[in-house]
This record gives structure tokens, C-alpha cells and sequence, in this order.
């Protein structure tokens, strides 16, 4: 496109021009930079005064035009729970002011929300902004831009404009950049010697930085993998508040939660979006009250690996741009990342940079609005135990859910939430499928009061499945433990079921939970025992005196033993575990014993999924999705996560 | 079947109640969605059969432990409503002294011995004396937070108070941090909830809706060095709503 | 013919706090007859003690949830009193315009939701939803409304305010904002005449009774007084120095009380809107003397049921009065201005103002470091107790021949007509520094 990089100018009077008919201009609201107090924000110009192109940094970044702290994503009403409406009422802007540093963040938070999984809200609002950038003529003194080549951006705008002294240079970025200038301006062509003074000013940029970062950016994440458990992490987590200031202020902090409110006459409710951020306790926060990555030193550590390798190892960039933001809004003044990698800069640093992360290629199904739930009709409710039940649902517009064993959807209950639960049934038994609810929470509370007929929502199904495939003609070992089986049920019939049993050879079951009420799919259990090669033991921790129970008592791992197990075939066969976080240590540990190779063990680990595709950063096992790369995973690829099995 | 909802009052300014009034137009959605059967500040009716007590205010005295007693047996559902019920509030601040001390300051030597009425121990927040199913936090509550507790409650689930400081609230509607403009705010401890209606007006958090955690002194002294605040200060601050909050000490 | 009158209200309704009537007679001989203060005491008094000058605000506020404003007021008058500060004249506009909305906000919430129930022969303002005066209702709703966006702009919140601070506002409202609410106020003072003539239809319920009193409120030769002016009364006129306010208003107490009672010429007096109104209704704006004619409420009147009619016109004057000081504010401009700084001082301090329900008085005694050691209240309540007691006395014995659920209702009725505020009325403050 030749309009890029074609620099006009305008006088400075004919800039105010400029910016009184952007004000004017109904089709946008024209945002800029203003006064706030002592500091700058984005915000409504009603003037050409009132803009202030000399800032040094806003208090919070453009990020809230395109993430708004609070977006509503659908409306709906609590009497027609199958109709509810996304709510994509979004305004046109033009944000003008915008300095590079800011720029390349919404570049980076592109690359997050418009990737294969596009957000369609985030989408829309980049589509109806008009992004003016401005050179940078002040600088905060936290702000360490220049050593991170952000002060300067060639793209990611649509006009971008330098103050030269007299006049103002307007390079233009975009088509759309070049039709507003051309409609609301009257600006002349710039002369050599204008665009002489643009480089000349762009080369002042950098000295103006009084903060610098001693390492190259490119270089950071090779420090901080080889210092994961450096005693400076916790030395600095000491002073932290955990009042996330840090993550609510960054340009490239994108993580969200989401909720539904109801309103007062409880005749209508909303789901809406609102930031989260990583230090707060409660962000790993599971139905059943469990907490990830409990303590500060590991939060605090973890925005600055979500930094520094995470994120660079997943999407090329480094997620800081030096704005100084954290610095000057964390009060113990431990978040500034310039701070900590100059120190980091003392120690070692690995080339293996990608030991917290996994590249996998997940199969995406593009399935349009990614946040709008489906509405699903409950056909049938077994009651399996006091505190779990099994219902088989099926999808209104009687479409199959085409799932993969392994993955899960999320399940909708307009008015309280919702939450991640695993597909217990294998996608041969569709158009419908199974979910296994434990009452724990709010939505899985509510679920239990439905009946036969009622409605919910479904997204999904989302995340990594079992990889069948590499599991054809080889031995299967599956162990459940406690609710595990509900998730591995999913593959278990799929691999068991008449089409496919040919493609796998000796299936074991090995089942076991705290007591025989806690039992689910026993009969089922024993209606598969009648399939080819396959055998299944059950075990109970202790059986009380009421209760009857013809199995085996003890821990699950006293089952291995009674295993008919051939060492020599321990090459070839796979081994699932489902279960608590504590079970997975000792069962491991008998698989290593019987020589089961690592890649041939999977395992499917519970985190709090929210969005299901990736982008509200919830269920993060280091640099690991798990409702992208998991729920799934070889055990060969997580066992060096250190927070895979805490 | 609506529930129903009956609220009363212990020692406290009545404000928080008032802040049902002030619902507005509301009010008549309220009323909607839930039998009122007991509500002495504005209704003449009572009736001792609800599902749901709303309680404002602290405990002072063992005629107020029988009252709540008895409302806690009747109630299935008790919430406490405003920081003299949830926390003790500015009630609290006078446990710095003995009941006697207090009481000698304000009546002198008037023999007020077996006048149940001046019968006062310690102040105690409600969940001192029985157990609390819901908590409204603020010196007022917060009408938001209200409704999403009520409907939350009429949903038939747990309602979910923020459990992370005000700074988040704060941070997102981009207020000047209330230390840059050289006074203290307990905003870093504090609970949100409250949408930092304080620091939005320029006015530094004073702790009302219940201290989070106790920050690592380190921490603390670092910042108050940093701002140029005395440790005393800080301290007497705390006192305001929070004395006697193990996380103040 | 033996008749037994036996009534003891428990915890009034309809009022902000706790009290009790109790009436006892035999063949129309009243034995017992007495109104009762229950009300827990909170022991603010003793809370002051050595607390930073900064922070006496923000406590007092808590004394009262509908008075929160007023107590703010007074507290910080006193306190500026003490260590000699002087407001801007935009600060002492702005804050005439927080009263206004304090006595707007508490009352219609006392004439519409408290007061007015009984006239419309009802328990409370709920079966009013719904029924032929639900038009009514949702218009006093919507006064409710305006009174607390006007709070809520110029105090940051109505209940326990936050932007008033010693020496002036922690953030001021903009011109803009400042229009948008008189805009919302014009509305407001086309409502209120509907709702005046709908109680004008039921005021025949209101009990003829009268008994010759004392009123004691400010004045001021510039307005009708609410934030500043001079203590006087309807017997001996203007009090000549704010700081002898114990002239007029002498504590003591009474066994049936946990707030005491006060008196100044008589054995009571009365403060409040119909004290005002006596004392200062030349001054009452066009719009709410005109309100007052169609009552027929006349200075001096001498029948304290009149009071909520007294609070109607000076609901009405409120919002005339705030209208002329947006008008003001804007044609003279909005400065960006920082509270007023503070030099430490030892020193003492008073501040009267009225609030709602009467003339409130808080006095404070700071030392070098601007910590309070002494500080002393008058509640208007307070000063009332005496006075129902006393209008009691002479008419219960005017309506005992009447059924017995008839004369409590009266009685509740003459109660409720003072809008008292028991809970501040226990809370004066009397702190000696240990």
C-alpha cells in the first residue's frame, strides 16, 4: 500500500482546525490526551486546549478502549434462558496521542485476541478505533522505553504525528489514516527538510530515558529460565501487597474474569467481563475452593515469566514495552521489571528457553462467537452418588457436540455463572453427552435443582483431547481415582466401544475411591468386563461397617502389584491417570517402576478454566494453557513444570 | 414463594439502612422479589416469622445477645449488614478503654449499676455472638453490592464479595493514587467492593469495609518511609475501623 | 364505667432510633405517662478522646446515617473555629448547597415515607405501591432521588459524606455537573407541588392541637438560616455570642432517659422546621411561602403536628435556594481551589448549624498537636425530648376518651411529628482529656 509511510504536514494552526473537526465529526468520539490532576489519562477532548501531546505517560494505557474494564458480553432474560443476546454495542473512536510504546502493546494484544480463536468484541473495537500516535517528547523517570526499542514504531497506527517545532509532521499508517486527514485537514506535503527534522528528533528519543535495562530484551528470557528459583523472588514477594496495581495498570496485562449479574427485579441479568490480574489470590480459585500457586513469591514471580519467556516463547515478543507504569503505581516499588532483570543480570542465564512451555498443535474449530453460550436442553438426570449426577444433554439446534475424549466444555447457567466440567460420554454416543456434576459451587449447586427439560448453555467443547492416535495398538492402563473417572469415562468407551476396540490391544481399568458410596459406573464397569481383553479392578481407601463392598480395600497404588502386568511389554503401553493433584505423585511413581516410559503416560489436570480459548489467562500451569494445551497432557511434557503438580 | 425478609437494628447510626431507601425507584423491585415483614425504621408491621434477617449494628450489651439470639434461631438466613455488624466498626473504637473507663467519662459517677440499658461489655461485631451467613461490608454498605447480595440470595446462591483490595477497584477508574498526592490510604489492605468511592473523591480509604491481610512490616515501613509517614500514624489510621483486627496489630 | 387504657409501645416505628410511649390510665385519670429514650448509648463522647483534628469528622459523621451531612458540618465549623481557619466564600456556597440537600434528602424521606403513611391510613409506604396513590409515592420517590444526586455530587455521597474536609472540599464539582443538577432540580420543584396537594388532601388527619412554646433556631440577616447565623429565641430573641450557647440550652437529666433533656426559659422548647419557620419565615423564598398559604401555616404556630408541614415548605425553599446558588456559582465561575491549609493550634471552637431537625451545636477543645481533648454536643433531638413530654402531658388527657388504638396512633403521631433522631440524641459528646 503506497500510503504508508507518505508524511504531510500541517501548521499548528490548522491542526487545532484539524482537531475541532475530528470533535465535530459524529461518527466518532475523538479521545485524547488530557490533564487529570498532576498526571495524564485517555480520555473525551471537547477542545483543541484541552489536548496535551507533551504527556509522559497516562495513568492507565489505551488498552481500556479495547479491553474495557467492565464489557458486557450478553444480555438475556431469566424467564427465556435459550435466548440470550450478545450485547455489541460499541461505539467509534479515534484515540489520538497514542505513544509507540502504547502502540506495540495493542500490537501484542492483537496477536492474543485476534488469533485463530478471534474475540469478536475486541475485534469490533479495533475495527471501529482510529489510532493517532504521537512522538514521545517527555519521559517518565520510570519509564525505560529507549532500551527496549520501544520509544519508535514503524506500524501499528493510522496517522502519527511529530511535533517539528513550527509545524506538525503527520506520517500517514493506514487508508483509513489518509481519508481522515484528507477530510477533516488542510495539510501540505512534507519537504526533505521536514522529514530530516523527523529523523533528527527521533534519534534525541532515546537519551531521554533516564531508566535503562542493562540486558537486551531478546535476552531476558534466557535469564529468567535459568533463575526460577533464585532467592530473589521471594526476598521481593516479601514486600508485596498483592494489590495487583501492577497488572491493572500495564499495556500488556490482558487477563479477564468473567461474571453474571442480575438485576434487582430479577426479570434480566448480564454477563460481563472485567480485568483480573494474576497477583490476586483468588484468580486460581476453583469451584471446589482450591487455590493455585497459593503463595505471593510464586504470583509474583509469575507476571514476570508471563513476561519474559511465556508469553515470548508463545507469540514472539516480549509482553513489556517499558512504559513504567507498575513502577510508579506499586508501592514497595518491586514491580518495575527494568529493576529485577538488572538484578536477574547478576546470575546465569540457559539457552533452553522453552522449559515452561509446550508447543502443540491444537485443532481449532473456529466456532464463531467464542463468549455466547449455546442453549442445551437437559434430557436425562441419573443420580449417581450423595453429590454427584450424571446428565446427558443435548444441543437445541440438535448439531453433535463433535468432541474429542478429554475435552470439556463450559456449562452455562444464565444468572450464575459458569463453570469448566470435563465430557464424561465418548463422542460415539452422539448428538448427545454426558457431563458428571459434583456439587461444589454455585453452578454445580444450581444444576443439581434442574429437571428433565430444563435449558443451560453450552460453550465448547474446548482444549486438548486424548491423542488416540497414538495410543492405536498398544496396551491401555487406566487409572481413575475419586472423580478422575468422570473425564476418562469419555475415552474408555471410546476406546472399548465396538468400532474402535480393534484398534487397541489389553485395556485395564484400575478405579478407586475414598468409599464404596462414592462409586460411580460400577455396573457399566462390569458391563465392559464382557469386551475383548479387557479387565478391571476396584478398590476403595476403607470401607466402613454399613456399607457392602466385594472389591479390593486399600490405596489405589495397592492395585499395581495385582496387575498381570509383562514388563516387556512396557514399551507399548499407555497409561492415563485422572485424579486429585496428590494421587498423581505415587501413581507416577508405580509407572516408572513397571519401566512405562514417560511419553506413554497422560495425564489431565484440573485448573480454573474460564474463557476456554486461551485469552483470560486462568488456568495457566507456567507458560501453559490448560484449556489450550490440556486438559490433556503427556506427562513427558509437563513433569518438569514446576507447577504442574503442586 | 417470595422470602421473607425482616431487618433490625442493634447499636448503630441506622445508616445502612437508609441505604435501602435510598435504592429508590428499587425499593419497589426489592419489595418485588422478597416479602418484607419486619423493617422498623420505615414499616409499622412486624412479624417474627422470616426466612431472611438483615442485621445492622453492633453488639453492646447481654440484652442485645438475647435479641440476637433469638433472631438467629428464627432466621435461616442472617446477613450482617454495614461495618458495625460485619466488623464492629467505629463502635470498636472505644475497646481501647474498659467498659468502665468509658462510662465514667460520659456519666460521671451516676450509679448506673443494674440499669441494663448502660449494660455494655466490649463491642462486638455480629459474628462475635452467632454465626453469619452473608456479609455486606462499608461505613455505609455499597448499593450495589446490596442488590448483587439479595438477588444472589434469591437465586439461591453464594454471593461473591471480592476477596483482593481496593487498588484493583481503585486502578480501574484510573483515580491518582491517593500516596502520590502525599496522604495514607488503607486501600492496599482494604476489602473492595466499594468501587473506591473514597480515593474516587479524593479522599484517602480508611479501612471500613475490613482489613484483607496483615502486610509483612518490612513492607510497610518501606512505604512509609518512601511517602515520608510515621509508623503511629499508620497505626492510629487502622484504629479508626479496624482496632483489634489481628491483621492491625 | 371502669375503662383501662394500657399502652406500651416498644421501639416506636417509623422513627430513626429506639423509644417507647407508655400510657397508663383509669376512668380517664392519666397515672402513667411517660416517652421513653432506650436507645443504646454509643459512647462517642469517649471515642474523641486524642484524635487528630482530621479524623472528628469522619467519626461524628457515624453518629447519625440521615443527619451524617449536618454533624459533618458542625464538626468542621468547630474545628475551623479552633485552630482560627478561614473558608473561601465558594466553600461557604458550596456547603450551604450540602445543607440544602440534607434537609431536602431527610425530609421528604420523613414526610413521605416516615409521616404520610399514617395520614394515608396505612403501616408503612409499601401498600402505597400499587394502590390509587401509587402516583404519589413514585413522585416522592423521585424527590427522594434529586435530594441524593444533589449529596451525591457536591458531598461524594450522602450517607457519611467524603468530600468535606477541614478548610474546604477534597474535590470540587464541575460547571457542567453543577448545571445537569439544576436542571434535575427545576424538575424536582414541579413534582413537589403535586405532592403537596395530594397531602393538602389528607390533612385533615392531622390532630388540631396547640400549646404555647418555645422555639429556639439561627437567624441570620441575609437568609433563612441553616449554615450560619445567631442563636435565638422565640422568647428572648438573638443569643449575642455562639460561644454562651449553654445560655439557651441547659442539659439535664431524667431518669427515664438515656439521652438527657434541655431546657432554656420553660420547662422545654422546640427546634426544628417549625422553629425555623417561626422564627425566620419573612425570608422563605417566593414558591414556599406560597406552599405555606395552602396550608395555612402561619408564624407562630403553636401545633407541633405542623411540623411536617413546616418540613414540606422548607423542602420547597431548599430547592428555590439551591437553584439561585448554581445560578450564582456559574455566572461567578468555578475555581479550581485546595482546601484552606491547616496551622497547628491550641485552641477552642463551636459550630452551630441547623440541621433537619434543629440546631446543632458541636464544640471542641484541640491542643498543640490538633488532637481533640475536650468536646462537648448538643443534639437537637436532645433538646426535644422535654418537649414531647411535655406536649404529652397536655393532650393525652384531650383525646382519653377516645378507643385506646386511636389514641396510641395519636400519640405515635405526636411522636413522629418532631422526626426525632433518637440515635444522635445519645451520642453528645462531654470528653475530658485523661
Amino acid at each position: 500500500m503506497d500510503n504508508k509511510n507518505e508524511v504531510k504536514t500541517l501548521s499548528y494552526s490548522n491542526f487545532d482546525e484539524f482537531i475541532k473537526n475530528l470533535i465535530r465529526e459524529k461518527k466518532y468520539d475523538l479521545i485524547g490526551v488530557k490533564e487529570k490532576g498532576k498526571r495524564f489519562v485517555f480520555d473525551i477532548i471537547e477542545s483543541p486546549e484541552e489536548l496535551r501531546l507533551d504527556y509522559d505517560v497516562t495513568i492507565l494505557p489505551p488498552k481500556k478502549y479495547f479491553l474495557p474494564q467492565i464489557e458486557v458480553l450478553m444480555d438475556y432474560k431469566l424467564k427465556d434462558k435459550s435466548k440470550a443476546k450478545e450485547n455489541m454495542d460499541i461505539k467509534s473512536q479515534i484515540i489520538i496521542g497514542v505513544h509507540p510504546y502504547d502502540i506495540i502493546a495493542i500490537q501484542q494484544s492483537d496477536k492474543i485476541y485476534l488469533d485463530e480463536q478471534k474475540d469478536d468484541f475486541y475485534k469490533k473495537r479495533r475495527e471501529n478505533n482510529i489510532i493517532i500516535g504521537s512522538e514521545i517528547q517527555n519521559v517518565s523517570d520510570r519509564s525505560f522505553a529507549g532500551s527496549m526499542n520501544t520509544h519508535l514504531t514503524d506500524s501499528g497506527y493510522d496517522l502519527f504525528i511529530t511535533d517539528l517545532g513550527s509545524k506538525y509532521a503527520i506520517t500517514i499508517g493506514s487508508k483509513k489514516g489518509k481519508e481522515l486527514l484528507v477530510k477533516h485537514s488542510k495539510f501540505k506535503d512534507a519537504k526533505s527538510s521536514d522529514i530530516k527534522k523527523i529523523e533528527k528528533i527521533r534519534s534525541k528519543i532515546k537519551s531521554k530515558f533516564k531508566k535503562e535495562v542493562k540486558i537486551p530484551k531478546e535476552e531476558w528470557t534466557k535469564y529468567l529460565v535459568a533463575n526460577y528459583d533464585n532467592s530473589l523472588w521471594e526476598e521481593r514477594a516479601n514486600k508485596c501487597m498483592e494489590c495487583s496495581s501492577c497488572t491493572m495498570v500495564c499495556p500488556t496485562c490482558y487477563c479477564y474474569d468473567v461474571q453474571d449479574e442480575v438485576s434487582l427485579n430479577m426479570k434480566q441479568g448480564k454477563r460481563y467481563r472485567t480485568w483480573d490480574g494474576c497477583l490476586i489470590r483468588d484468580f486460581t480459585k476453583i469451584g471446589s475452593g482450591e487455590v493455585f500457586r497459593q503463595d505471593i513469591k510464586d504470583r509474583y514471580r509469575h507476571r514476570f515469566y508471563r513476561k519474559g519467556n511465556y508469553l515470548p516463547e508463545r507469540y514472539d515478543f516480549v509482553a513489556c514495552v517499558g512504559c513504567g507504569r507498575c513502577g510508579i503505581a506499586c508501592l514497595p516499588d518491586i514491580a518495575d521489571p527494568c529493576d529485577l532483570i538488572n538484578e536477574l543480570s547478576r546470575f546465569d542465564k540457559d539457552e533452553k528457553t522453552d522449559k515452561f512451555f509446550i508447543k502443540q498443535d491444537t485443532e481449532v474449530k473456529e466456532k464463531g462467537i467464542i463468549h455466547i453460550p449455546r442453549s442445551a436442553t437437559i434430557k436425562k438426570i441419573e443420580k449417581l452418588t450423595d453429590r454427584e449426577k450424571l446428565f446427558k444433554i443435548e444441543l437445541d439446534d440438535k448439531k453433535s457436540l463433535g468432541h474429542k475424549p478429554g475435552q470439556f466444555v463450559e456449562l452455562s447457567i444464565l444468572g450464575i455463572g459458569e463453570s469448566p466440567i470435563s465430557i464424561s460420554s465418548a463422542p460415539t454416543d452422539a448428538p448427545t453427552f454426558e457431563l458428571v456434576i459434583r456439587k461444589v459451587g454455585n453452578v454445580t449447586g444450581k444444576m443439581f435443582e434442574l429437571k428433565k427439560g430444563d435449558k443451560i448453555g453450552i460453550r465448547g467443547p474446548f482444549g486438548n483431547g486424548f491423542n488416540v492416535k497414538a495410543m492405536e495398538n498398544k496396551d491401555i492402563i487406566f487409572v481413575c481415582a475419586g472423580l478422575g473417572v468422570a473425564p476418562l469415562r469419555s475415552l474408555i468407551n471410546y476406546v472399548s466401544d465396538k468400532k474402535n476396540r480393534n484398534k487397541f490391544k489389553k485395556i485395564k481399568v484400575l478405579y478407586g475411591c475414598k468409599q464404596p458410596c462414592e462409586a460411580m459406573f460400577l455396573d457399566e464397569l462390569e458391563g465392559l468386563k464382557s469386551c475383548e481383553d479387557f479387565t478391571c479392578k476396584l478398590t476403595v481407601d476403607k470401607c466402613p461397617e454399613d456399607e457392602e463392598w466385594d472389591n479390593e480395600i486399600g490405596l489405589i497404588t495397592t492395585l499395581f502389584p495385582k496387575l498381570d502386568f509383562d514388563k516387556n511389554r512396557a514399551e507399548d503401553t499407555i497409561s492415563v491417570i485422572c485424579g486429585p493433584p496428590i494421587v498423581y505423585k505415587f501413581v507416577i511413581k508405580n509407572l516408572k517402576e513397571m519401566k512405562i516410559p514417560d511419553k506413554n503416560i497422560f495425564v489431565s489436570l484440573e485448573r480454573r478454566m474460564k474463557c476456554g480459548v486461551g485469552k483470560c489467562g486462568h488456568c495457566q500451569i507456567n507458560g501453559v494453557y490448560v484449556c489450550k494445551e490440556g486438559p490433556v497432557f503427556r506427562y513427558s511434557d509437563v513433569k518438569d513444570l514446576p507447577e504442574a503438580f503442586e | 414463594m417470595k422470602a421473607k425478609v425482616a431487618f433490625f437494628d442493634f447499636s448503630s447510626c441506622e445508616g445502612c439502612q437508609l441505604q435501602i431507601a435510598n435504592l429508590e425507584e428499587e425499593i419497589l423491585d426489592l419489595i418485588d422479589i422478597v416479602e418484607v415483614v419486619s423493617f422498623r425504621e420505615v414499616m409499622k408491621e412486624h412479624s417474627d416469622d422470616y426466612d431472611i434477617a438483615i442485621i445492622e449494628g453492633s453488639i453492646m450489651r447481654p440484652m442485645d445477645v438475647e435479641r440476637i439470639k433469638k433472631i438467629r434461631k428464627n432466621a435461616k438466613i442472617l446477613i450482617a449488614l454495614g461495618a458495625c455488624a460485619t466488623i464492629g466498626g467505629i463502635n470498636k473504637i472505644r475497646n481501647q478503654w474498659s467498659p468502665e473507663n468509658v462510662k465514667k467519662e460520659v456519666y460521671g459517677n451516676e450509679n448506673l449499676k443494674g440499669n441494663k440499658f448502660f449494660d455494655v461489655f466490649k463491642t462486638k461485631a455480629v459474628d462475635e455472638v452467632v454465626d453469619v451467613d452473608y456479609y455486606i461490608h462499608g461505613c455505609p454498605i455499597n448499593r450495589e453490592e446490596f442488590k448483587k447480595v439479595i438477588t444472589s440470595v434469591a437465586l439461591g446462591k453464594k454471593p461473591e464479595i471480592p476477596n483482593y483490595p481496593v487498588c484493583v477497584e481503585c486502578k480501574k477508574n484510573e483515580n491518582i493514587c491517593l500516596f502520590e498526592l502525599g496522604k495514607f490510604c488503607l486501600g492496599p489492605i482494604t476489602r473492595a467492593g466499594c468501587n473506591s468511592i473514597c480515593p474516587s473523591n479524593g479522599s484517602a480509604c480508611e479501612g471500613c469495609r475490613g482489613i484483607l491481610k496483615k502486610p509483612e512490616t518490612e513492607c510497610i515501613m518501606d512505604i512509609l518511609k518512601r511517602y515520608d509517614l510515621t509508623y503511629e500514624e499508620m497505626k492510629s489510621r487502622c484504629k479508626m475501623y479496624n482496632y483489634n483486627q489481628e491483621e492491625c496489630k | 364505667m371502669s375503662k383501662e387504657i394500657d399502652i406500651n409501645v416498644e421501639h416506636l416505628t417509623r422513627v430513626e432510633g429506639h423509644g417507647n410511649i407508655i400510657l397508663n390510665s383509669k376512668n380517664g385519670n392519666i397515672q402513667k405517662l411517660q416517652w421513653q429514650v432506650s436507645e443504646a448509648p454509643r459512647f462517642f463522647e469517649a471515642m474523641l478522646r486524642g484524635r487528630h483534628y482530621d479524623e472528628l469528622r469522619t467519626i461524628t459523621s457515624r453518629i447519625c446515617g440521615i443527619c451524617s451531612i449536618g454533624h459533618s458540618l458542625a464538626s468542621l465549623k468547630a474545628t475551623e473555629d479552633a485552630l482560627d481557619l478561614k473558608i473561601t466564600d465558594q466553600t461557604a456556597v458550596l456547603r450551604r448547597l450540602a445543607i440544602n440537600a440534607e434537609n431536602m434528602q431527610s425530609h421528604i424521606l420523613h414526610v413521605g415515607y416516615l409521616a404520610v403513611p399514617d395520614l394515608f391510613g396505612v403501616g408503612s409506604v409499601f401498600p402505597i405501591a400499587g394502590s390509587k396513590n401509587n402516583d404519589t409515592l413514585l413522585k416522592i420517590v423521585k424527590l427522594h432521588r434529586i435530594s441524593n444526586e444533589m449529596s451525591d455530587l457536591i458531598c461524594g455521597r450522602t450517607t457519611h459524606p467524603i468530600r468535606l474536609v477541614v478548610g474546604g472540599f477534597s474535590m470540587l464539582p464541575t460547571e457542567k455537573q453543577l448545571l445537569k443538577l439544576k436542571g434535575r432540580l427545576e424538575e424536582g420543584l414541579s413534582v413537589t407541588k403535586e405532592v403537596a396537594e395530594s397531602i393538602l388532601g389528607v390533612i385533615g388527619n392531622l390532630p388540631d392541637f396547640e400549646r404555647k412554646t418555645e422555639y429556639i433556631g439561627l437567624t441570620s440577616e441575609e437568609e433563612y438560616a441553616l449554615y450560619d447565623g445567631d442563636i435565638s429565641s422565640t422568647d428572648t430573641g438573638i443569643l449575642k455570642n455562639y460561644k454562651d450557647y449553654r445560655e439557651y440550652m441547659k442539659e439535664y437529666v431524667v431518669p427515664q432517659s438515656t439521652a438527657k433533656y434541655a431546657k432554656h426559659k420553660r420547662d422545654s422548647y422546640m427546634v426544628g422546621a417549625l422553629a425555623r419557620f417561626n422564627l425566620n419565615s419573612e425570608q422563605l423564598h417566593p414558591i414556599s411561602k406560597e406552599v405555606a398559604k395552602l396550608f395555612d401555616l402561619k408564624p407562630i404556630c403553636y401545633n407541633p403536628f405542623m411540623n411536617n408541614i413546616a418540613q414540606v415548605v422548607e423542602f420547597v425553599h431548599n430547592i428555590e435556594d439551591s437553584i439561585i446558588i448554581i445560578d450564582n456559582i456559574i455566572d461567578k465561575g468555578l475555581e479550581e481551589e485546595q482546601p484552606v491549609k491547616v496551622k497547628k493550634k491550641k485552641g477552642n471552637g463551636v459550630g452551630v448549624v441547623e440541621v433537619p431537625r434543629g440546631i446543632l451545636v458541636h464544640d471542641y477543645t484541640l491542643d498543640e498537636n490538633g488532637k481533640c481533648i475536650k468536646a462537648n454536643c448538643i443534639i437537637p433531638t436532645n433538646q426535644n425530648h422535654a418537649n414531647i413530654q411535655k406536649d404529652m402531658e397536655e393532650f393525652a388527657p384531650k383525646i382519653i376518651d377516645k378507643p385506646e388504638k386511636e389514641i396510641e396512633l395519636n400519640l405515635e403521631m405526636l411522636v413522629r411529628a418532631y422526626d426525632p433522631c433518637i440515635s444522635c440524641s445519645t451520642h453528645y459528646l462531654d470528653v475530658k482529656f485523661v
